[in-house]
């Protein structure tokens, strides 16, 4: 589903975030990202996304070959995967609602299929209260599982998910994972959470690829044996 | 019904745009006024000359003399299909000696002086004359130049070089004033593009968050270009209704005369004509603006 061969990205500023990083990830596959503050993860996400092209390797994506993808082209390649952004990038003058709306909006989902299903993730990520509430008047952590919901509404062949408990208590934090491994086993959807908490790894251990200062140090299958 | 419903959401989020920006929306769109305003004046201005040219054009004409030895039947009809023939040309009109004889003398007031004349009349000094009328004045010289060449014509007068001078004149003042129209519409759509650009810099995180949920560039840029087209349309409404009121006042004031030399044009259907195509300008104008602002912001990331 996911492979990246030999991909490097350097900023403009000359900043070496990602070198040489090669990765598989199968279909249905649920796999953690880990590593220090400044170690290259968010950048890895970009590179998925279409956001930032590698200086040189490969980024294929469920047959896309990401990295040479049209300017034009990058948002209908951004249907098949949901991201949950590590700022959550809401849009600010929409309600909650409205914002889980807008992602099924722009694919033509028919009013009442999309009323339905942004009622429906809303309350699986428990913000279903918050439904007219502007990004601005909601909580970090409120703000995070909108953006949950919103990633998850066109339910994505891909689901990746840059600190997506980061804002959230232990509690809510294990809801959040648990609900992520149901969508992983009913769905089938192949997740990537990058995530610094060590307490959600231990109790739902997944395969996971540690990254340090742009290098892939570890990767490791669940249980901990080194893949 | 798939793209109605999509046409009805992006004509609502314009609607929306321009209310939640409104501060914006009205600055943008006083720049259209601002440039609407001269443009609407100029217009006015270059129409009303225009058509004062046109009757001028239109009555300027030439007289073509025809020799005593041709004065038959057969010779006339030919110079007739001859003159007909001769591009440019919109009306021959043919005036027998005797007309030209009547006309002169009639043309005189004194009673002595027109009897005196009519002691020439079994000697008519007059030739039969052919009256040219002429689609557009600047084909004066060479129509002339192919109506001496006609065999059996004596002679060919014009109205005189002053007619053809100030139809130049006229010509080239209204060539001007359309060029500054077309200044006027390129600022506008920049000052428009330039106070859209603003509002939309502070969305260019929104555009981007779009692009990001899946929205093609097409998608984003819809609202957009619908609020834009709203600014234009605002933008239109003081310059159409200024006008409009000072060109009545103005017709009435003046009883439709300028300066004893020119006819206003009258204020309907003229100002219906103006009102839309200031409107129209607007539009585009709005369009354009937003346009080209968006296509900008949408480039900045992938
Ligand atoms: N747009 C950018 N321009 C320049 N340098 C950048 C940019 N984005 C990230 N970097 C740099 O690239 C490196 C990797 O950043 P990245 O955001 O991928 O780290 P991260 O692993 O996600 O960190 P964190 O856990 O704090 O989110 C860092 O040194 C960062 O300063
Ligand atoms: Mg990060």
């Amino acid at each position: 589903m996911i492979s990246i061969q030999n991909a490097s990205k350097t900023y403009k500023n000359g900043t070496h975030a990602l070198s040489n990083i090669s990765l598989e990830i199968k279909e249905g596959e649920f796999v953690y990202i880990v590593g220090p503050t400044g170690s290259g993860k968010s950048t890895l996400i970009k590179l998925l996304d279409g956001e930032e092209v590698p200086d040189s390797g490969l980024v294929m994506v469920a047959g896309t070959n990401v990295g040479k993808l049209r300017h034009s082209k990058v948002p209908l390649y951004r249907r098949n995967i949901g991201v949950v952004f590590q700022n959550y990038r809401l849009l600010p003058r929409k309600t909650a609602f409205e914002n889980v709306a807008y992602a099924m909006e722009v694919v033509d989902t028919p009013k009442d299929q999309l009323r339905k299903r942004v009622r429906e993730v809303l309350k699986l990520v428990d913000v279903a209260d918050k439904s007219n509430s502007f990004p601005d008047q909601l909580s970090g952590g409120q703000q995070q599982r909108v953006a949950i919901a919103r990633a998850i509404a066109n339910k994505p062949k891909i689901l990746i998910a840059d600190e997506p408990t980061g804002n959230l208590d232990p509690k809510k934090s294990d809801e959040i994972i648990r609900l992520l491994e149901k969508i992983n086993k009913e769905e089938g959807t192949t997740i990537l959470i990058v995530t610094h908490d060590s307490t959600i790894v231990k109790h739902h251990p997944k395969r996971m690829i540690a990254l340090d200062s742009g290098h892939i140090v570890a990767d490791l299958a669940k249980g901990g044996s080194i893949g | 019904m798939r793209i109605l419903r999509r046409f009805g959401r992006h004509i609502k989020e314009g609607f929306l745009g321009v209310g939640r920006h409104f501060g914006m929306s009205v600055s943008s769109s006083s720049a259209v006024t601002i440039t609407l305003l001269l443009v609407g004046v100029l217009l006015a201005l270059t129409y009303n000359l225009q058509i004062a040219t046109q009757s001028i054009e239109s009555s300027i004409s030439i007289s073509a003399l025809v020799s005593y030895d041709a004065e038959d039947e057969d010779h006339l009809k030919r110079i007739t299909a001859e003159l007909e023939a001769i591009e440019g040309i919109s009306s021959v009109t043919y005036s027998s000696k005797e007309d030209e004889f009547n006309y002169y003398v009639n043309s005189n007031q004194d009673e002595d002086l027109r009897e005196f004349y009519e002691n020439y009349r079994e000697d008519n000094p007059f030739h039969d004359a052919f009256i040219i009328g002429l689609d557009d004045a600047s084909l004066l010289e060479s129509v002339k130049t192919k109506i001496t060449n006609i065999p059996g014509i004596d002679s060919v007068y014009d109205g005189g070089e002053n007619t053809y001078t100030l139809v130049g004149v006229l010509a080239n003042v209204r060539l001007f004033g359309g060029a500054l129209v077309l200044a006027l519409c390129l600022l506008a759509i920049y000052l428009v593009y330039n106070t859209i650009k603003i509002t939309i810099s502070s969305r260019k995180d929104e555009i981007w968050i779009m692009r990001s949920v899946g929205a093609k560039n097409g998608y984003i840029r819809a609202p957009f270009l619908v609020e834009g087209i709203l600014i234009g349309l605002m933008g239109s409404l003081v310059p159409i209704a200024l006008i409009s009121f000072l060109y009545t006042y103005l017709y009435r004031k003046l009883e439709g005369n300028l300066f004893g030399a020119f006819f206003l044009v009258p204020p309907t259907p003229f100002l219906f004509y103006m009102a839309g195509i200031l409107m129209a300008i607007g539009v585009v104008v709005g369009f354009l603006g937003s346009y080209i602002s968006v296509c900008k912001y949408l480039r900045v990331r992938r």
